[in-house]
Order: C-alpha cells, then structure tokens, then sequence
C-alpha cells in the first residue's frame, strides 16, 4: 500500500473540496481512485459504505477514513481540513460580496434561481439513492414512514431517526437476507 | 458569545444525527436560524443556500455562512467545525468495528436500513425546504426540471447552477 503524509493527504483533499460543485463525493471518487490511485475502486466504495451508516457529512466522514487509513490519526485530522479549509475561505469571500451586492435585482434575482436548481440538485441525489431500493421495494415503506413522520406529524430529527430505525433495521435485514 | 455557544451545542448535537448528512438537517437549521432565534429571515436563508451551492465544497457551508452571521470569521470556522467534528470522532472509532463485523448479512442489513432512512430525510428534507424558500411556479418548475435533468444526464452540476443564476438574473424567476 502506498503511503501518503499529512500534508499529501491534505492536499489531495484540498484539490478534492475545491473541485466539488453540487456535492463533492464523485469527485472524491474520481481523484482518489482515478487520478492519484491511492485506493482501488473497490477499496473506495467499501470506505463509502461505512460513512454511509454513521449520521454527519457523509463527505468529511470518507476523509477521515481515508485519513486514518494511511497515517493514522495525524491524517484522519489532516485530510478533512483539507477539505474544508479551501471552500470556506471561499465561500467567505463570496459572503462578503453577497453583503455588497445583494441590494441589486440582478443579484437577488440569480441567486433565486440557484436556490431553484440548488434544492433540485439535493432532490436528484435522493432519487439517485432511491434507484438502489428498487431491488427490494418493501424499503419504500421506510422512506414513506420517514416522510409521513417528519412532515405529517412534524416531530423533529431526533424523533423521526429513534422511531424509524427499528423499521427500517427490520426491513433491511429481510433485505439482506434475499440479495 | 453565549449566543455562538448555544448555536454550536446544537449543531455538535444534530452532527450526530444527521443521516443523509447535512442536506437532512437544512429545515431544522432553518427553524434554528429564523423562526427560533431570527438571526435572519427566510430569504437570507434561501440567499444562504444558493451562496453555498454556487461556491465549492461540501454543501453544508451554508452551516459556515450562518456561523459567520452569528459572529464573524471565527463563527464560520467554529460552526463547521461543531457540524463536523462529532461525526468525524465517532466515525474514526466506529470505523474498525464495522470492518470487523463478519457476518455479512449483519453489516448488510445495517448499511441498507441507513440508506433508506437517509432517502427518507432528504426527501422531507428539500419538502420542507422547498415549501419555505421556493416561490412561485417558475421556481417549483425549474426545481422539478434540475431533478430530471440531472437524474437522466451526466452533464455537470454547474451548468444547472449557471442556467438558474442567468434565468434569475433576467428576472424570469
């Protein structure tokens, strides 16, 4: 196994955050295994799948894998610093514009629209996820009870997760046993 | 301070629940930010949410942006850092134990009951959302053509991104 130093790790995720527009995991993916071959494809999507099952950003959860990994706990904090550090410098620096400009019709007016394209494109990431229950869609009852909890009974997060969780684990290990 | 301090308790809290990541908190950061604490209105939310969408980067640097409201540069480092830290913590310990489960079928069943409740909070996640901060028909269409779009194309993000700006800009929205 190739061995990577903090401040390689943090630079491979600094390139990673700052070329992750609309969500940054396939970016994640295409610059790990694609461009600096430090993990195979498989070794990749197995990391993935951890971070999946823990709650948090799922994106700062793969670097601190991927970090621990290869240097330990000195990579597991250099690697989502490094994919953090960037875009908040930036995003900042648009923050401050925003403050400048936002009195323009123009202005108001795109940032309408990316808010528009902007919840399309976090609505988009659910479906893709949705594609993968096909297989078993007894698993739709999950999703739906989930929808039903949170926005027919409003009761909050914390709620929904500790009410749905049986569930959905009853569910998904008649799932697991059939595939 | 004390004002940052409580806001940072709470988003170390909702790190540790927030299946389908930061996307799943968006209408509890809402309540949070406007009608809980009015640090801000509704359309500085949805200002919020667009900076972050056209800016690189995780999309939860709207957590960055309200953390820079709340108090300046520090606020915004700190916010991201309460967002992520927990997480970060219990995934680096959690890590080896989900290795080492054998059984297959026990990590299987864990891995999918995650991803159907993280479908489920997105999609109640952007509901609520959208109901507070899209208004108006032109902007439910053109939420509705993003996820056609980007579900049966592969062109990049950033172009949807762009084509929303330049139809806002306009003034069709």
């Amino acid at each position: 196994m190739r061995t990577l130093t903090p401040l390689q790790l943090f630079i491979i995720f600094s390139k990673i955050g700052m070329s992750g527009f609309g969500g940054v995991l396939p970016w994640a993916r295409r610059t790990l295994v694609e461009r600096e071959k430090v993990l195979s494809s498989e070794e990749f999507s197995a990391i993935l799948g951890i971070c999946q099952i823990v709650p948090g950003p799922n994106v700062i959860s793969l670097s601190v894998c991927v970090g621990s990994r290869f240097c330990g706990v000195r990579g597991a904090i250099a690697a989502p610093l490094g994919l953090i550090l960037g875009p908040i410098i930036v995003v900042l620096c648009i923050a401050l514009m925003y403050e400048h400009f936002s009195y323009l019709d123009a202005v108001k007016g795109a940032l309408r629209g990316i808010t528009a394209v902007g919840i399309g494109l976090v609505a988009a990431t659910g479906f893709k996820m949705l594609r993968d229950e096909l297989r078993y869609p007894a698993m739709f009852i999950v999703v739906i009870a989930t929808f039903l909890a949170a926005n027919y009974f409003h009761l909050g997060l914390g709620w929904v997760v500790l009410i749905i969780s049986p569930l959905a684990l009853f569910l998904a290990s008649k799932k697991a046993r059939i595939s | 301070m004390s004002i940052l301090l409580g806001f940072l308790v709470k988003l170390a809290a909702l790190s540790l629940i927030a299946f389908g990541g930061v996307n799943a908190l968006l209408p509890t950061i809402f309540d949070i930010a406007v009608n809980q604490e009015h640090w801000i209105d509704a359309q500085t939310f949805s200002d919020y949410f667009a900076l972050a969408q056209a800016a690189p980067g995780p999309n939860f640097m709207i957590i960055a942006l309200l953390g820079w409201h709340v108090s300046g540069i520090l606020g915004a480092f700190l916010a991201t850092l309460a967002i992520a830290l927990p997480s970060s913590v219990l995934i680096f310990f959690l890590q080896r134990i989900i290795l080492g489960i054998q059984d297959p079928i026990k990590k299987q069943t864990i891995q999918y009951a995650a991803a159907a409740l993280a479908i489920g909070l997105i999609f109640s996640s952007v509901w609520q959302i959208a109901l507070q901060i899209n208004h108006g028909v032109a902007m439910n269409a053109l939420t509705i053509i993003t996820i056609g779009l980007t579900l049966f194309t592969r062109w990049h993000p950033l172009y949807w991104i762009a084509i929303g700006a330049a139809l806002g800009a306009f003034g069709l929205l």
